[in-house]
């Protein structure tokens, strides 16, 4: 642990700052296992309450990126405080982000309960989102105790959520060739999937920042990518 | 910890390892002792041309002992002792056959308290060109005069009172006239000690504009308590504790990245 500064007050600064960003990452996993129960039990209401919620996560992000300004502008931060200023600024824009996906995710829970001729598997979007909930806590974890290696951990687990979107992809296309009825539905799912694994991909770089934070230079490493969704031809054959 | 190879070879001992242009000064294993009081450790620091250097550290951690050892001006101090080579163009400026009254003409120093000579603007000026015998005429002292109170910044505020007192002028007036004064004999370097800490916000950022232009033509060496003013106007940051240099590397790593703990302590404004 580094040394207390010696305006004390500059700790108590930098320490409200770093509770901020806690509670808005637990705040904002709080809204994937919300909207992943509304999807499963068809619960509208918990839906609403993940959509409304949405507005709690926005001033989170206010408050943290006004809060960093103040310290830039009156503590004239440097070397670690400085990192760690800044990328708290960048942290709370991605989990902005995700509560954003989050409040989509819930927006298709209410549009996939009105189609009845289509019973989702929601397995995998469970598992999903279990996995993007599971890497936030990491997350968390990582940015507490500044630990570099727990970051690269989150980072190189992305790749599950990207394998599992793939697959979710190509089981829905086989739906959708079937059925036309299908494709409605299905697109919807897809897009739900998709907000998961772009969730995934904010929380990469969250843990990137927070390497960045640690060890004073960008993480290098090439990341493992899974998604090869975008690369997927489907002939046409009407 | 995957980077933290190269960053130590970047930050750690001389720059000269990524550096191609030929230091204007060289320290090499510098000792200074003043009577049992060992002040300077083993210091190795190469001075750049065009190029502004800082000194930051904790109060007497000798930063300013160093910067006075580049001009010789610990030689007037009898129970101080200076050991290692400090090189001037590959010159030891430490041999006996080097003048020292020379030196400080090419090794300029400006302090931290303005201290213009009792005499008029003009005079002050005209002082070091005149006992260097620099100028062949009053055309010439006058155009040196006129030349350096321009590059100093002052011209357009004194142009019309250059027979004023130069003791007469406000605090940035007065270090901006010692500054005029010491390139007035073409120094190659110059020494800065804590040239701002007397000054107000304003009058400290022309200094700073002016040092930023001086770069150009000397070399520049600053020692300042501001992280902020280092971190604006230098290039180069070498931090300083305990008469040893602790990390030398250019400024924005120094005050972004910097690799050792005492120096992260430092610029961040921790107990160490």
């Amino acid at each position: 642990m580094p040394h207390s500064h010696i305006v004390s007050s500059f700790d108590d600064d930098l320490n409200q700052l770093r509770g901020k960003i806690v509670e808005m990452a637990e705040l904002v996993a709080k809204q994937f296992s919300d909207a992943e129960q509304a999807l499963t039990k068809k619960d509208l209401k918990l839906a609403t309450l993940v959509r409304e919620t949405d507005l709690v996560v926005d001033q989170y992000e206010q408050d943290i990126e006004k809060s960093a300004i103040e310290l830039i502008a009156i503590r004239s931060p440097l070397a670690d405080d400085l990192r760690e200023i800044i990328s708290a600024i960048k942290i709370s824009n991605a989990l902005e982000r995700i509560g954003d996906y989050a409040k989509n995710l819930s927006k298709r829970v209410v549009v996939l309960n009105e189609t009845d001729n289509f019973e989702a598997n929601t397995s995998v979007i469970t598992q999903m989102i279990e996995i993007v909930n599971m890497m936030n806590q990491d997350v968390i974890e990582a940015y507490t105790n500044k630990a570099s290696e727990k970051a690269i951990s989150v980072w190189t687990r992305d790749i599950v959520v990207d394998n599992l979107y793939e697959s979710l992809f190509r089981e829905l296309l086989t739906y959708m060739m079937e059925n036309p009825e299908y494709i409605t539905p299905a697109t919807h799912l897809l897009f739900v999937a998709k907000n998961i694994e772009r969730a995934g991909d904010h929380l990469t770089n969250i843990a990137e920042l927070i390497y960045y934070i640690v060890e004073g230079v960008p993480l290098e490493m090439v990341r493992p990518k899974g998604d090869n969704s975008s690369e997927t031809n489907v002939e046409f054959t009407g | 910890m995957v980077n933290e190879v190269n960053i130590l070879n970047v930050n750690e001992g001389s720059a000269t390892d990524v550096d191609v242009r030929e230091p204007k000064m060289k320290a090499k294993k510098v000792n200074v002792y003043y009577g049992d009081n060992h002040a300077l450790r083993d210091i190795d620091l190469d001075i750049n041309p065009n190029e502004v250097t800082a000194l930051i550290g904790p109060s007497g951690c000798g930063k300013s002992t160093f910067l006075r050892c580049l001009n010789r001006m610990n030689d007037t101090i009898d129970i101080c002792r200076v050991e290692g080579n400090i090189l001037l163009d590959n010159q030891n400026i430490n041999d006996k056959k080097i003048d020292v009254v020379q030196l400080r003409a090419r090794v300029g120093m400006v302090f931290q308290k303005p201290n213009p000579f009792p005499k008029s603007i003009y005079d002050n000026i005209a002082y070091g060109p005149r006992i260097h015998g620099i100028a062949n005429s009053k055309e010439e002292l006058d155009e040196i005069v006129h030349s350096s109170l321009k590059k100093a910044g002052l011209w357009n505020e004194v142009h019309d009172r250059l027979d004023a007192s130069g003791t007469s002028l406000s605090g940035g007036q007065q270090q901006r006239l010692c500054i005029a004064r010491t390139i007035a004999i073409e120094p190659e370097v110059i020494l800065m000690d804590e040239p701002c800490s007397a000054l107000d916000p304003i009058a400290t950022a022309i200094i700073e504009e002016l040092i930023e232009d001086l770069k150009n033509r000397y070399a520049i060496v600053i020692v300042t308590h501001s992280m902020q003013q280092a971190a604006r106007i230098s290039q180069k940051t070498a931090f300083f504790h305990l008469g040893k240099l602790m990390e030398v590397g250019d400024t924005t790593t120094i005050f972004t990245n910097p690799t050792h703990e005492k120096t992260k302590d430092y610029i961040t404004g921790r107990y160490g």
